[in-house]
């Protein structure tokens, strides 16, 4: 177990990590180019891969803005908790080779891949 | 429209008291954005945004500590997430008055617990059932206070696993973390030591907010423009809540918190007594 705690540590750093990066960077450009800190807009009911797929797609097309900045982080930060479900469930079925565990933690993957594509 | 400064103040402070108190950022910020004017189900929805932000932090560092146990965590993850889905979808279609008299309820109920709290010594449970010991909940974690190892074995997993639920629910409905519940749960009914307890559902809160999360997004109620500086905030108070945490008097902390929850906690069922404004 000592080495899923590391894993799932660095997992759930590194996504908070990434995520306050991407909306500080957000917030600092919008004030250096509007010289006001505060962004507001809503999103349309979007389900978190829908919401990648529109993200991405336009970080493909070069339109980086700060509002990209701020819905990647939010992205990110959605996906932190996500990750380390996935990881725990790979880890009991490879690792420990645990079917209980396995059967458990794929269950919470499996509604929350249900709910992250609600919409 | 909270201003910007003023909402990013509000999130520090609601971090740290809600670090400091061990209650989590949510019981402040909701009630404050409230007042600022934020409709409660907005205010609701970017809350457990924030939580899953302040959960993960501080979680990576207890894990990394092995002083989480994940096998607790993950078994009983499984009912707070199904919990926080029926909560978030009840959020989401009731009308803002019963929102506001349920969270002023939660607050006064917490209340009555942070009064009545106890110290008292940890002793583990005297058996562990069969169903607990099939799930293989049992562990150990470094004392440093104690400087040697502490074996533990938690016991009515059953039992546990269905209140869990219950913190699940309110966790989505409110957009909190319902930390304190989920504590209260690990300690007087599966058995778990203090500082088990306390990390392990820092663990679960996360991914219990994510799935409120999930439906919040689903039905437009996540403004990220307002999300981002509140989850900066929010992150920043309560990374130097815990920090002072080691400080403070226990006492102290203890005292300002039930005023705090108090003055909230009849605002909030006063609001909703007057009709939700």
């Amino acid at each position: 177990m000592i080495a899923m705690d590391i894993l799932v540590g660095f997992i759930l750093l590194i996504g908070v990590l990434v995520c306050a990066a991407f909306l500080m960077a957000g917030i600092l450009w919008q004030w250096i180019a509007t010289g006001s800190p505060g962004l507001h807009y809503t999103l349309a009911g979007t389900n978190l891969f829908h919401f990648w797929v529109t993200e991405l797609r336009q970080l493909a097309a070069g339109e980086l803005r700060p509002t990209l900045l701020i819905n990647l982080g939010i992205a990110l930060l959605m996906m932190t908790p996500y990750v380390r479900v996935l990881a725990s469930t790979v880890y009991f079925a490879l690792a420990e080779r645990n079917l209980k565990y396995t059967l458990f933690t794929g269950f919470v993957l499996a509604v929350l891949t249900y709910s992250l594509f609600l919409r | 429209m909270p201003s910007f400064s003023l909402t990013l103040l509000t999130s520090i402070a609601a971090g740290f008291v809600g670090a400091m108190s061990g209650m989590g950022g949510g019981v402040v910020l909701i009630p404050v954005l409230t007042f600022l004017g934020l409709p409660i189900k907005k205010a609701i929805a970017i809350s457990i945004v924030s939580i899953i932000a302040t959960s993960s932090g501080s979680a990576s560092a207890y894990v990394r500590d092995h002083l989480t146990n994940l096998k607790v965590g993950m078994f009983l993850e499984m009912f707070t997430i199904v919990g926080a889905l029926v909560g978030a979808g009840v959020t989401v279609a009731v009308p803002q008055r019963w929102l506001f008299l349920a969270f002023g309820l939660v607050l006064m109920a917490s209340w009555v617990v942070l009064l009545d709290r106890q110290k008292e010594e940890w002793r583990p449970p005297p058996a562990q059932d069969a169903f607990s010991r099939w799930l293989e909940l049992e562990g150990s974690y470094p004392d440093q206070a104690l400087g040697r190892t502490v074996d533990y074995k938690a016991t009515h997993a059953a039992a546990g696993a269905s209140m869990m639920f219950g913190a699940g629910f309110i966790a989505g409905l409110l957009g909190i973390g319902a930390g304190a519940l989920k504590v209260l749960i690990h300690d007087l009914v599966m058995g778990l030591p203090p500082k088990v307890s306390t990390t392990t559902s820092n663990l679960i809160i996360g991914v219990t907010a994510l799935a409120g999360t999930s439906v919040f997004l689903a039905h437009g109620l996540i403004d990220p423009g307002l999300a981002a500086p509140i989850i900066l905030g929010v992150l920043g108070g309560s990374f130097l809540g815990t920090r002072l945490l080691v400080r403070l008097r226990n006492e102290a902390v203890r005292r300002f918190f039930l005023l705090v929850l108090a003055v909230l906690g009849l605002e909030m069922l006063w609001r909703g007594l007057r009709g939700g404004a």
